[in-house]
């Protein structure tokens, strides 16, 4: 069978056609896909400032390391509405990224629940539901993060194709940024 | 009188709180008092006499950066022993609104307890958030001082009530009676300037300071420009100008003695801070040292130089305002004589002999017909759950 050679030039057209809009609507879903992992883990974040916040202010803790929890709790919330704001992050000392802010939060969680302190408040109604909120949000911080980050590699690996950097197929949408941060939950928690 | 002093901060670490907490307790030792101090410290690491270790204080974030803290049940406990055994006539607390020491004595004394504000940035979202707990502590405090007029206001603002100032004080006399060192003096075509704080701090302003030495050596091509303090000193010197490079010395951290001769020995004292300064003490060292003193017009700066009697004041981070200010004073040794004779009899105010007496006037007036210091009973750890 012998094609004309217009119809194998047409053909051939076709299917790069089809392949450049199926890798659109691929990069497409992947931004989606990113975006949605990210309000996510925002989302997360949040909650589980806001639970570290409830425990700072409980009575369970010494003042000082209650004062230290809200403090890296704060700066987190804080750094959130910047990063929600769009303000570039600060570079200077004394207003952490966002990433640092949150890291710090998992340092200071971890500094001031001791295994002691844990068991005694796990014996009280009040002091174990505010624990369960908190050990619930720091692992969901952790299934958010990974699961961002899992959209961002393969967003960045389908973007990195020389199809999609040739025809430009991202368009002017910012390369997605991996979300990195210490989410390691309180030991005294995970017992 | 028996006093108690807290510290928040670790003696190995040099800042503003613990300086003042160490002179104020010399000083009130040599007028014939006992004082004992809890400051985060290993139980190995050297400390004065009068100093009891709390106990390794464990780096923490911070506002920002790293803190070295003391927090938790272990130094709970410590502090609960310090105070047992000390049976003080008065506690004297210092930055109560810090997760170390300082709120964890708070939290477990009762009687006559003074609390001395040293900062003007109070972190209010986290205070808020602590509230209920820190609430009852801060009740317990009989007594408030405030390093400054604007430690003062931090006060009103964020807690509530008020405070009396007390600034922080300086042995005048070793600052005037510092011997100068030849290598440090200016003379008339090559005057020397001093900078001392944090290089690697911005708000310690030393780029404004390199932003305004080409313009100055344009003028005065010999000038010397003296540039004391902690930090990456190769950053530091890749940062400024090229030609500016020869005329600045970095000293690196020098010791008391030799802050005092520095000061003692240089023409002009330049203090760019932009921001977060509560007090200014390093001002009024260099007024005491017979330096003149070129500050950013920060309130706290503007108080302590009032309003420019004492001193030149130049705009807040401003290069160029800096430089003109300087070339003026440098030109003018008439100027200088008349700011420095000023600033040398305003001084006398922050001397230890008059601070010191001010600060027991406040301990004699809580303690008077008082119970000593004793450990408060409601201090149990799960004594006060916030019920929904």
């Amino acid at each position: 069978m012998n094609l004309p050679e217009w119809l194998l030039g047409l053909l051939v057209l076709a299917l790069l056609a089809w392949y450049l809009s199926f890798s659109a609507a691929r990069i497409d879903r992947l931004h989606h896909r990113v975006e949605g992992g990210r309000s996510a883990l925002d989302a997360q974040l949040v909650r589980r400032a806001e639970a570290a916040v409830e425990l700072a202010g409980s009575g369970a803790l010494d003042p000082a390391s209650g004062l230290l929890v809200a403090g890296a709790a704060t700066d987190a919330l804080d750094a959130g509405e910047l990063a929600d704001a769009g303000t570039p992050p600060p570079t200077h000392a004394g207003e952490p990224s966002r990433e640092t802010a949150e890291s710090d939060l998992s340092h200071a969680l971890q500094l001031a629940l001791d295994p002691d302190l844990v068991t005694a408040m796990r014996e009280d109604p009040i002091g174990a539901a505010l624990l369960e909120r908190l050990r619930a949000s720091c692992h969901r911080v952790q299934l958010a993060r990974r699961f961002h980050n899992d959209a961002v590699t393969d967003a960045t690996r389908v973007r990195a194709k020389p199809i999609a950097r040739w025809a430009r197929l991202a368009g002017r949408a910012q390369a997605p940024q991996t979300f990195e941060m210490d989410d390691e939950p309180p030991v005294a928690l995970t017992r | 009188m028996r006093v108690g002093v807290v510290c928040p901060y670790s003696f190995d670490v040099p800042g503003g709180v613990q300086f003042h907490v160490r002179d104020l307790a010399e000083h009130l030792i040599g007028r014939g008092h006992e004082v004992s101090v809890l400051a985060p410290a290993d139980d190995d690491t050297p400390v004065p006499a009068y100093v009891v270790p709390a106990g390794r204080a464990v780096p923490v974030p911070y506002n920002g950066s790293v803190a070295r803290l003391n927090f938790g049940p272990v130094s709970a406990g410590r502090v609960r022993k310090w105070l047992g055994e000390g049976g003080f006539d008065v506690l004297h607390i210092h930055e109560p609104i810090t997760p170390s020491l300082s709120i964890l004595a708070l939290w477990q004394a009762t009687g006559p307890i003074v609390a001395t504000f040293h900062t003007s940035t109070l972190r209010s979202r986290a205070m808020q958030a602590a509230y209920p707990v820190m609430r009852p502590s801060l009740e317990k405090i009989s007594a408030r001082i405030a390093v400054s007029e604007d430690a003062r206001q931090t006060v009103t603002t964020h807690i509530g009530g008020d405070a009396v100032v007390i600034p922080n004080g300086v042995y005048v006399d070793v600052f005037a009676r510092a011997e100068p060192a030849p290598l440090w003096q200016g003379t008339a075509d090559a005057p020397t300037i001093a900078f001392v704080g944090r290089l690697d701090e911005p708000r310690k302003g030393l780029h404004v300071l390199c932003d305004a030495v080409p313009q100055v050596l344009r003028s005065v091509p010999g000038a010397r420009f003296l540039i004391a303090g902690r930090g990456d000193v190769d950053a530091a010197r890749e940062r400024l100008d090229p030609t500016a490079r020869a005329a600045c010395t970095f000293l690196g951290e020098v010791s008391d003695h030799d802050k005092a001769a520095l000061l003692r020995s240089v023409d002009v004292y330049v203090a760019p801070q932009t921001g977060g300064e509560s007090f200014g003490i390093v001002l009024v060292e260099a007024m005491s040292a017979g330096a003149t003193v070129l500050a950013s017009d920060l309130d706290a700066f503007r108080r302590v130089l009032d309003d420019g009697a004492l001193g030149v004041l130049f705009a807040v981070g401003d290069g160029a305002g800096l430089a003109d200010s300087l070339l003026a004073l440098l030109a003018d040794p008439a100027r200088r004589a008349r700011l420095r004779a000023a600033a040398g009899v305003a001084v006398r105010r922050y001397d230890w002999s008059v601070v010191g007496a001010e600060v027991l006037e406040v301990f004699e007036t809580v303690s008077y017909g008082a119970q000593s210091v004793a450990e408060d009973p409601q201090s149990g750890r799960f004594a006060r759950w916030r019920r929904p």
